[in-house]
């Protein structure tokens, strides 16, 4: 019955957002598919590096590559295929990737991402420049906002819905164990570097999806756009902004920081990246589980039955006495800053379920 | 009875250090073989190569007559061997039960999700440790740790099973407890190797003792013959006591 009563709302949701085109201005569409369009990249990058830990930078890479196969082949043949022909690309640079990669580790495997959109972005500049002499696409088809907009909610469907089984399936506990303890995981059995690759591909294939429903959009693409390296790290703030032990974690950092980043960028142009750095560090500091976190944390203070042995005067007076406390720095702000932060430190939650 | 698991040359090097050399070893179904020797003598590294945790330099591994030697980890607990580790390694932030899923689902006899549940929350029940299936590892006391991962070792159906200083730490209570686990899995026909210090535990399960020193076999035989061996004497407690 409660499993019925979720499906129905959330089928009322999509239904909702499917009509969201028809019921806003064409600003506010345009700021939904941004929106979704983030949503789907966060959630598929969530899905590979929230389970095996792994810290992608290469969702540049797959998002690009889907952008710029539709750029390249637009005029060629109808823009279903090529979306087809992206897809496929995508799935056989993640297996190449994959199967190089994932055997590296921590930070070899960052720079790695990294390093991939950067490398495609300058080989595309090149061949552009100096094979096909063009610099730059463009992008005409009978493809509106409407379209794409659609299509990447059909996207963001069919990811959580991926996360959603994987969550109850074999490769989705292997990946749980793996991100915790790689050694026990290959002790119970787990393939590790094939569950690693599964799910490696599966991220990116949404990613490249995404860039190649992304690419009408736009309408003029060069290499130095699609490539993007700002979009990979939008994508892991984002992500650890929301919060990554639940699926429906990075839904709470891609809101907050599309909102942001459309107002920033109206506003402020220049002080986005500044912006987005700021909120890495907070996070880091002092958000280890994310805004999910704070979300569960919240919810298990509700819940907890209200005692107050000393009547409501008690907190009062705890307030009061520490307020009216005189103020010593023994050891000076450093020794202030010290104690603040090991408070700080000893305050955050092992973190996981 | 036929041995199931045929150690044989066994050699392991880590730079100029000879870590195993050589060595040979079988067990049979149903049988605890003892592997004693002072610490740094190669046992965990022993076990770490027959797991295939590591892989060998020399030397073959059989279970049950097969070649497993260049076989990776996670095939070989598909091969049914397993083990535990000195160190619980269990995953630390998952509820127990998610390691012991994990064993059901990619063991020898592999299961899907939802089957998965019910067996590794039977696994868990016959461990006395069915209400302890929701904790992490850090709720647990140390010797539910051990037991949890005894559940995951189990859980892939092993035929051999090598337990690394399971029952070390524990209170005498515990230890009979630990003691009755350990029958109780060769009394299923699992062959048992126990790297163990607790020569109270080595002579009351084992029928046969194995002691290493330096990387090499020095001894091989019952445990009351064994102990008294003098090269293993002057192993553990050196030359002057050997006399």
């Amino acid at each position: 019955m409660r499993v019925s009563l979720a499906i129905i709302a959330l089928a009322l949701l999509v239904a909702a957002l499917a009509a969201v085109p028809w019921l806003v201005s064409d600003y506010g569409l345009g700021f939904m598919i941004n929106l979704m369009c983030y949503l789907v990249l966060t959630v598929a990058w969530a899905l590979f590096s929230g389970t095996t830990r792994y810290v992608s930078l290469a969702t540049a890479a797959f998002f690009g590559l889907g952008a710029y196969t539709v750029a390249m082949l637009i005029k060629e043949m109808p823009i279903y295929t090529t979306f087809g022909v992206a897809l496929v690309l995508g799935t056989l640079m993640a297996l190449l990737v994959g199967l190089v990669t994932l055997r590296i580790s921590g930070m070899f495997f960052v720079i790695f991402g990294f390093g991939l959109s950067e490398l495609m972005r300058e080989l595309l500049v090149w061949w552009e420049i100096n094979k096909t002499h063009t610099m730059g696409r463009y992008v005409f088809v009978p493809f509106n906002t409407t379209m794409i907009y659609e299509h990447l909610l059909g996207l963001a469907v069919l990811v959580f819905l991926v996360g959603w089984l994987l969550r109850r399936s074999r490769l989705g506990v292997a990946l749980l164990v793996i991100g915790d303890d790689e050694t026990m995981a290959r002790q119970a059995g787990i393939n590790v570097p094939v569950a690693k690759l599964v799910i490696f591909v599966i991220s990116s294939v949404f990613m490249t999806a995404v860039g190649a429903v992304m690419a009408p959009r736009f309408g003029y693409l060069t290499p130095n756009f699609a490539f993007n390296p700002l979009i990979s790290f939008q994508v892991v703030i984002m992500a650890l902004l929301g919060g990554m032990q639940r699926l429906w974690g990075p839904v709470l950092g891609v809101v907050p920081l599309v909102l942001l980043s459309e107002f920033l960028q109206v506003r402020f142009p220049f002080w986005f990246s500044v912006f987005l750095g700021l909120v890495f560090m907070i996070i880091v500091y002092f958000l280890p589980r994310g805004i999910t976190g704070l979300v569960e944390d919240g919810w298990r203070v509700l819940r907890r039955p209200i005692s107050l042995p000393r009547g409501v005067t008690g907190p009062l007076i705890d307030v009061w006495g520490s307020l009216s406390r005189p103020i010593s720095l023994p050891r000076g702000i450093a020794g202030l800053v010290e104690d603040i932060w090991a408070r700080l430190v000893r305050r955050q939650p092992t973190g996981g379920r | 009875m036929a041995a199931l698991l045929e150690v044989d040359g066994l050699t392991k090097a880590f730079g100029g250090l000879i870590a195993v050399n050589d060595m040979s070893l079988s067990v049979s179904p149903g049988e605890v073989l003892g592997l004693i020797g002072p610490n740094g003598s190669g046992k965990t590294t022993l076990l770490n190569l027959i797991a295939g945790t590591i892989r060998s330099d020399a030397g073959t591994i059989r279970i049950g007559g097969e070649d497993v030697t260049r076989l990776p980890n996670h095939l070989r607990v598909r091969k049914r061997i397993n083990r535990t580790f000195q160190l619980v390694r269990m995953p630390p932030n998952l509820p127990a039960i998610v390691g012991v899923m994990a064993g059901v689902m990619y063991g020898a006899e592999p299961k899907r999700y939802k089957d998965a549940e019910y067996e590794a929350a039977g696994i868990l029940g016959e461990l006395n440790l069915l209400l302890k299936a929701g904790y992490r590892l850090d709720q647990l006391t140390y010797i539910e740790q051990k037991r949890v991962e005894l559940a995951r070792a189990l859980a892939t159906k092993p035929r051999v099973l090598l337990l690394d200083e399971w029952l070390s730490g524990l209170s005498p209570g515990e230890l009979d407890g630990g003691m009755s686990v350990v029958w109780s899995l060769a009394a299923q026909g699992i062959a048992v190797i126990l790297v163990e210090h607790v020569m109270t535990a080595v002579r009351a399960l084992c029928s046969r003792v194995v002691v290493m020193n330096a990387g090499v076999k020095i001894a091989e035989g019952p445990p009351g013959e064994v102990l008294r061996d003098a090269e293993v004497i002057r192993a553990y407690l050196g030359d002057d006591d050997a006399a």
